[in-house]
């Protein structure tokens, strides 16, 4: 093994490159922390399918077991009770679609719109979606197709995480089943219903007053609000109490049935029956006559099938994306006819065919990819290749990117010290009964940490601004393929946030103590902050720099910690350059 | 995003290589045909525009439209009554207005005391009593006015504006939105979603940083100057043997426009400047660092710099602070005099500077409210999308007019519909921009901010 084998398995078996590609993945699945209705209802289990996608390319779990688990993880087979469990929590992938408006189930349809919309750009890279309200104007996908599948969904158990007008979730999947967990919480569910009970009771008194005017003395509609924020606070401790059983924000299995198509993708205009099965152009597979349950198991199957090339060929052109800054098929989530067709197909069906041939590891195919001639050229321009090749369509060279939202964050982090690698877990949100969350009230808790980036708060309502800044995900919208924006904003980021202050100035601390003189430090900073020696011309120009710095700190009035300022701005420079944001 | 090679640009990347351009110079001299093209440059229009620019005044909640905009005697005289109609079964009592309607300027625009400021100015607004919004939650009816969908995620009219349009002053944002307060649908109402995240709207914040970062947080100016320096020799030691790289000159581009941003930003949020007759239009003094009166001169300010999409959000999601008068109606007295003088001083002002004519104003909510409520004693109205006002003013629209009609109750409507995706059609329209050919390349298939519907509102039109 020579020695950038050693790096790419090295690299390849550590928690990071897991943390960065289960990053990919999050994108393309929207995944988020809260629900996305009118409230933003938080879902405190979420991570558990965050740390699931993460493991599982840790573990580089084959691709057809990843795609299965997603679908139908509760209906799989399992060796023991973690696989059980673990698999359960994969259905978090569905589990997660968005939730919208204030009455999400009364919006079942746009729920189950946004998985069909999702799940075939995932796994398929077809838009289905249009196929919800006419036949597909571009790909052969009818309107009865869209049906087939929503079936599936409809027959399967979306888990509540509470609205507006009903604040108490509902149908989260118990480690233990549903069965032993209702006998250890009944008891306690029987005293807080009545807690319930009384909330609603007062919350409608509360609303009584949007009815009519209400001229009791001493009862105004803020008088009832304290008292109903009162009452909250006192079954806090009941919600409390409730022992602590282990949840999934996963899918279950629900009362089987077929479901009308429905016309201009209305619920309410009924057309012909949908029989349960899978699209027509990939096989058009219909459950069997005795299949008693969802279709979702059936489902998974068709999809993560070797008989199915275009789940292999979809997924190895998003690893190649991910690797290159762009797919054989540029529209990473679209090889529908309306998407650009690959501009190398030979190439794309020799990879898909040995992702599967090699067990549909992922990390296989990292290799072969990584360890391959193109992978390791440089991304410097040759004139002659240029002219023909304008566009590098042909990877005659490697393409040069801009570091990501989190990688500019957790970089820089990493160079400060204050990056903790430790694995996030559940973000500190209040206990799951108390949320009377409300459009009027929305959840917009954004909390901080100082894990990697891809552990942080993804809110649906309140965006992050960092992570849109650098055209990092929302929570709402697939993200396929990251944009690549320059803006101002960004350079103000870099010039005047608290952040890249902090983090210089904390990088300074470290740099003063650990090399002395300039030459050495320059050094120091060259090699760490760029990976690149310093040339002499380098240090030269830096002594310049710093001495003009030393009189201007001076005439600002600086008095103490004037080194670690001067050597701040200089590093804060090197952060805010190309030469760090871009990477050959 | 790489463009071909040009000649002049080999040797323009030539002379930089050897140090022999000063940055400034660099980046103007590859502004050229070899930049890439700059995503926010101005574009033409696809045909000529009556407008340039927008403000758009939104005030969250959903302002009652038989309380404001579209008078309904018959509600005064059955005030209380049971509803007779049909389709209203069992507990539905008229609700009159507690508030008179006048007629105004030579139009005779019916305009209730609420706004007495905005009724001045009835004969330069284009009164629309028949609008209808797709949905009629809060949530849904917000991002259906400035997105054209209820229930996806879709960029924000402002951000197909900017766009379609680009900006003339790069120190400032395209797209501005102030919003003290977050409307209901959060971020989603500005977000630029599938379209580049340059389009997004800025939202300001009123206080002492109201772009974030905008402020210089080095010690001094001129170490602040040096640290740029220093970028930009950063900068340029890496462009060597890259030079052929768009998107690095941009970026060394948007440090010299950020500076830009953050010498010019801060002079547009200063009002301190402005003359004591243009501060009483809006009925606010020189210390006047918040409320509507702020946002409205600022708003103008930012016009007049050439922002392209200024947003002005009336506003939060608790109940009390909006226009969602569920529990009372008499709340409106207080925040109709919270944003009429703004807004007429507004309208005056860019009638005087001459901007009126090339700049669109809009005035709108996300729906109106109930004309009939379950109580004969509510103080309150409920939600309604079915019908309700909004209004539109400069940038080509006729003034002294109203268009639509609502029934006898200003329940349903009774003539000429106009949808959000009309006003958005229409507004685009102004813009010179036609919404049918607005499109954005997106997971395979093209879309726009009207979506398929979309009709322009012509007898508003001048």
């Amino acid at each position: 093994m020579n020695a950038f084998e050693k790096v790419v398995n090295r690299l390849l078996d550590s928690r990071q490159y897991a943390e960065r590609w289960g990053r990919h993945w999050l994108d393309v699945v929207r995944y988020a922390d809260t629900a996305g209705d009118a409230g933003d209802f938080p879902i405190p289990e979420a991570y558990k399918y965050r740390n699931y996608v993460i493991d599982s390319f840790a573990k580089d779990k084959p691709y057809n077991q990843f795609v299965r688990e997603q679908i139908a993880g509760d209906l799989l087979p399992f060796k023991d009770d973690g696989q059980r469990w673990e698999q359960t929590i994969g259905t978090g992938y569905l589990a997660i679609s968005r939730r919208i408006g204030v009455s999400p189930r009364g919006e079942r349809h746009i729920t189950i719109e946004d998985t069909i919309d999702n799940f075939g750009k995932t796994f398929l890279g077809l838009s289905i979606g249009c196929a919800r309200c006419h036949d597909h104007k571009f790909d052969p996908i009818p309107t009865a197709d869209y049906y087939s599948i929503y079936g599936i969904f409809d027959s399967s158990v979306y888990p509540f995480n509470g609205e507006e007008h009903l604040p108490y979730r509902a149908d989260f999947v118990y480690r233990i089943g549903k069965e032993k967990a209702s006998e250890i919480l009944s008891p306690y569910e029987k005293e807080y219903e009545v807690w319930k009970k009384l909330e609603r009771k007062k919350f409608a008194e509360y609303q009584e007053f949007q009815d009519r005017r209400i001229d009791t003395p001493g009862r105004t509609r803020e008088v009832v609000w304290k008292e109903l924020t009162e009452l909250r606070e006192k079954m806090r401790p009941y919600a409390e109490k409730f022992p602590a059983l282990e949840t999934a924000y996963a899918m279950s299995e629900g009362s089987p049935h077929d479901v009308n198509i429905q016309k201009m993708g209305t619920p309410s205009m009924k057309g012909e029956i949908a029989p349960r099965g899978y699209l027509q152009i990939l096989g058009g597979q219909k459950l069997p006559a005795e299949e008693k349950g969802s279709g979702r198991r059936e489902l998974a199957d068709w999809v993560a099938s070797d008989a199915n090339p275009l789940t292999a060929r979809v997924m190895v052109n998003r690893i190649w994306h991910y690797h290159f800054g762009k797919g054989m098929v540029t529209s990473t989530s679209d090889f529908g006819v309306r998407g650009l067709a690959p501009s190398n197909a030979p190439l794309l069906d020799y990879l898909a065919s040995e992702f599967m041939a090699q067990g549909w590891s992922v990390k296989a195919m990292h290799r072969m990819i990584l360890l391959s001639d193109t992978y390791r050229r440089s991304s410097a321009d040759i004139a002659a290749n240029s002219a023909k090749d304008p566009q590098n369509d042909f990877l005659w060279r490697q393409n040069r990117r801009r570091l990501d939202a989190e990688s500019i964050n957790d970089g820089i982090r990493l160079l400060s010290g204050t990056l903790d690698f430790s694995i996030g877990g559940r973000h500190p949100m209040a206990n799951e009964r108390t949320y009377f969350f409300r459009q009027h009230e929305p959840f917009t808790e954004m909390y901080q940490n100082n894990l990697r980036t891809v552990y942080g708060m993804q809110g649906r309502i309140q965006k992050n601004p960092y992570l849109d800044l650098f055209d990092g995900p929302d929570g709402n919208l697939p993200l396929s393929e990251r944009k690549q924006t320059t803006t101002s904003l960004q350079a103000l980021f870099l010039m005047n946030s608290k952040f890249l202050h902090e983090q210089s100035s904390t990088i300074a601390e470290r740099l003063l103590p650990a090399a002395q003189g300039t030459p050495a430090r320059v050094e120091w900073a060259y090699e760490r902050l760029l990976n690149q020696r310093a040339r002499p011309q380098d240090i030269a120009k830096a002594e310049e720099f710093l001495a003009v710095l030393r009189n201007q700190y001076q005439s600002a009035g600086c008095t103490a910690g004037c080194e670690q300022s001067v050597w701040g701005s200089y590093l804060r420079s090197i952060l805010s350059s190309n030469a760090f944001l871009y990477v050959d | 995003m790489k463009s071909p090679l040009y000649n002049r640009r080999q040797s323009i990347r030539s002379l930089a290589a050897g140090g022999l351009l000063l940055p400034g110079v660099l980046s103007e001299m590859m502004q050229g045909s070899t930049m890439p093209a700059d995503p926010l440059a101005p574009i033409a229009p696809h045909f000529p525009a009556k407008a340039k620019r927008v403000i758009f005044l939104f005030m969250t909640g959903g302002v009652s439209h038989v309380d404001t905009f579209d008078p309904k005697p018959f509600l005064k005289q059955n005030h209380g009554k049971s509803s007779t109609s049909e389709k209203r079964r069992g507990k539905n009592f008229y609700k009159g207005t507690d508030w008179e309607f006048r007629r105004y300027g030579k139009s005779g625009t019916e305009v209730s005391d609420l706004f007495p400021q905005m009724g001045a100015m009835m004969d330069d607004i284009g009164v629309i009593r028949s609008m209808v919004n797709i949905n009629g939650d809060h949530f849904g009816a917000t991002i259906g006015i400035h997105t054209g969908s209820a229930t996806f995620n879709r960029p924000s009219m402002g951000s197909w504006v900017s766009y379609g349009l680009g900006t003339v002053n790069r120190n400032l944002p395209s797209f501005v939105v102030i919003a003290p307060e977050l409307p209901y649908a959060g971020g989603q109402v500005w977000g630029s979603d599938f379209l580049p995240v340059l389009h997004q709207g800025t939202r300001i914040v009123p206080g002492p940083e109201p772009i974030s970062n905008i402020n210089r947080r080095s010690v001094s100016p001129d170490v602040q100057r040096t640290e740029l320096n220093m970028v930009d020799y950063f900068n340029r030691q890496h462009l060597t043997g890259r030079e052929d790289d768009t998107d690095l000159s941009a970026r060394i581009q948007s440090f010299e426009t950020a500076f830009g941003m953050q010498r010019e930003a801060p002079e547009a949020f200063d009002i301190t400047k402005e003359s004591d007759a243009t501060l009483k239009l809006y009925g606010i003094d020189r210390s006047t660092t918040r409320g509507f009166g702020w946002q409205c001169l600022v708003g103008r300010r930012l016009a007049e710099r050439g922002v392209r999409f200024v947003e002005l959000i009336s506003g939060g999601t608790s109940i009390d602070y909006n226009w969602d008068a569920h529990a009372k109606m008499a709340n409106y007295n207080r925040l109709a005099k919270d944003v009429d003088q703004p807004i007429a001083g507004l309208l005056r002002d860019l009638k005087s500077r001459g901007m009126l004519d090339d700049t669109v104003v809009v005035w709108t909510t996300e729906f109106g409210r109930s004309p009939t409520v379950p109580d004969p004693t509510a103080e309150g109205r409920g939600h309604h999308a079915k019908t309700y006002c909004s209004w539109v003013a400069g940038g080509g629209f006729k003034g002294g007019v109203t268009y639509g009609e609502s029934d006898e109750i200003g329940d349903s409507i009774a003539s000429n519909p106009v949808s959000v995706h009309d006003l958005q059609a229409t507004v685009l329209n102004q813009l010179g921009l036609d919404h049918t050919r607005l499109t954005y390349r997106h997971a395979g298939r093209d879309y726009r901010l009207t979506d398929v519907h979309g009709q322009i509102v012509k007898p508003l039109l001048a």
